[in-house]
């Protein structure tokens, strides 16, 4: 319920009572509205005295008021009795405005607080979307970073394995059979290098003996 | 005398210094033959294998002091400029070993090449030649740097799985 129709009901119970008053009063002088014309206005005040002494005597102005009174209760009780029902449905449309109404702001709190809720996951999720694509940036990087390094180390060892590749298989050849290498054995490989470099040995005694 | 030969038993300048320094003792004894008293024993001095050698090679009479003499000279000549070939080898070479590359290097380099030994046992196996300017790498290590190529394709097959 609005507030026009608070103030229809307030508007008609204001109305309600005004008739009531207006009607009371109304009874109240309604036998004074019929005078009989005379002539002479002392006359006619003294007859209408008389007349208004014999007709509104005592007991008639005593069943006047009774009869007003019971009707004054009659419509007060009406009227009491609409007010109650007013009301009471004043009452009931108040409990039905505010339980809508406590209902709607609940709802409207509830919305609320399940929107910030949604927000608080969304922004949540954004963050650890955003912490995993970190980590796996990170993760990438790392794992770029370490094959570069292993390909650099496997290259450098590879070099280093091959520019010393003689020195090692000599180093092994030495270590394997040492001095167990006979050097009669050799003396047709020594023989055979010394053959391939004859030519060089002889001219460089030439050239030192000149 | 015509040009020296040098027995195969001579390999080093040190060995033709020794064979001078023997000489210089027999030509001692002889002076001290010829100066000692009569009836005093002298103890004759002992050739070497290749004193004898040399002077079968050379024929020269060693009981006749110019023969001594002229021998002296050539040995003296041959130590100052026959020329050197330092060798180094892994272990000591055996005499036959030796010999045989006395034979092969005055037969092919030079008649009167003397060889000085050295050891170098990081070369393994082959030898290390030096002359007075030049080095010869005939080692193991110099074989398989050689070789290295070739090497590294076998193991890049082995590697590889082929």
């Amino acid at each position: 319920m609005n507030t026009g129709g608070l103030v229809l009901i307030v508007g008609a119970l204001v109305g309600a009572a005004a008739s009531f008053i207006w009607l009371a009063w109304k009874l109240e002088n309604g036998a004074g509205g019929k005078k009989p014309k005379l002539k002479d206005q002392g006359q006619l005040a003294d007859a209408a005295k008389e007349d208004v002494e014999h007709i509104f005597n005592t007991e008639f102005r005593e069943e006047l008021r009774n009869r007003g009174r019971l009707h004054f209760e009659k419509i007060l009780g009406e009227n009491a009795m609409f007010l109650q029902q007013d009301l009471r449905q004043t009452t009931t449309q108040l409990n039905d405005y505010m339980r809508a109404e406590i209902t709607r702001t609940l709802q409207e709190e509830f919305k609320k607080y399940e929107q910030s809720i949604v927000d608080a996951k969304q922004i949540a999720l954004d963050s650890i979307e955003k912490t995993v694509a970190t980590i796996e940036q990170q993760r990438q990087f790392l794992e770029q970073q370490m094959k570069s390094e292993t390909d650099a180390q496997k290259k450098r060892l590879v070099d280093r394995f091959e520019s010393e590749m003689a020195t090692i298989v000599n180093h092994y050849v030495l270590q394997a059979i040492g001095n167990q290498i006979d050097l009669s054995e050799q003396m047709d490989f020594i023989l055979g290098e010394m053959q391939a470099n004859k030519q060089a040995i002889i001219e460089d005694i030439k050239r030192g003996s000149t | 005398m015509e040009v020296l030969k040098l027995s195969h038993s001579v390999v080093s300048p040190s060995d033709v210094n020794r064979l001078e320094r023997e000489l210089n003792s027999l030509d001692d004894f002889f002076v001290a033959a010829k100066a000692r008293q009569t009836g005093t024993t002298m103890q004759l001095p002992k050739l070497t294998r290749i004193l004898n050698q040399m002077a079968k090679d050379n024929n020269v009479n060693l009981l006749e002091e110019a023969d001594r003499r002229r021998l002296v000279k050539a040995l003296k000549l041959a130590y100052d400029q026959a020329p050197t070939l330092h060798i180094s080898f892994a272990t000591e070479p055996s005499p036959k070993a030796l010999e045989r590359l006395v034979v092969w290097v005055r037969t092919n380099i030079h008649p009167q090449a003397l060889i000085q030994i050295g050891l170098q046992p990081s070369i393994a196996a082959g030898c290390f030649l030096r002359t007075a300017n030049k080095t010869f790498d005939m080692s193991l290590r110099a074989t398989m740097k050689k070789s290295e190529p070739q090497l590294l394709k076998l193991i890049a097959g082995a590697v590889d799985g082929h």
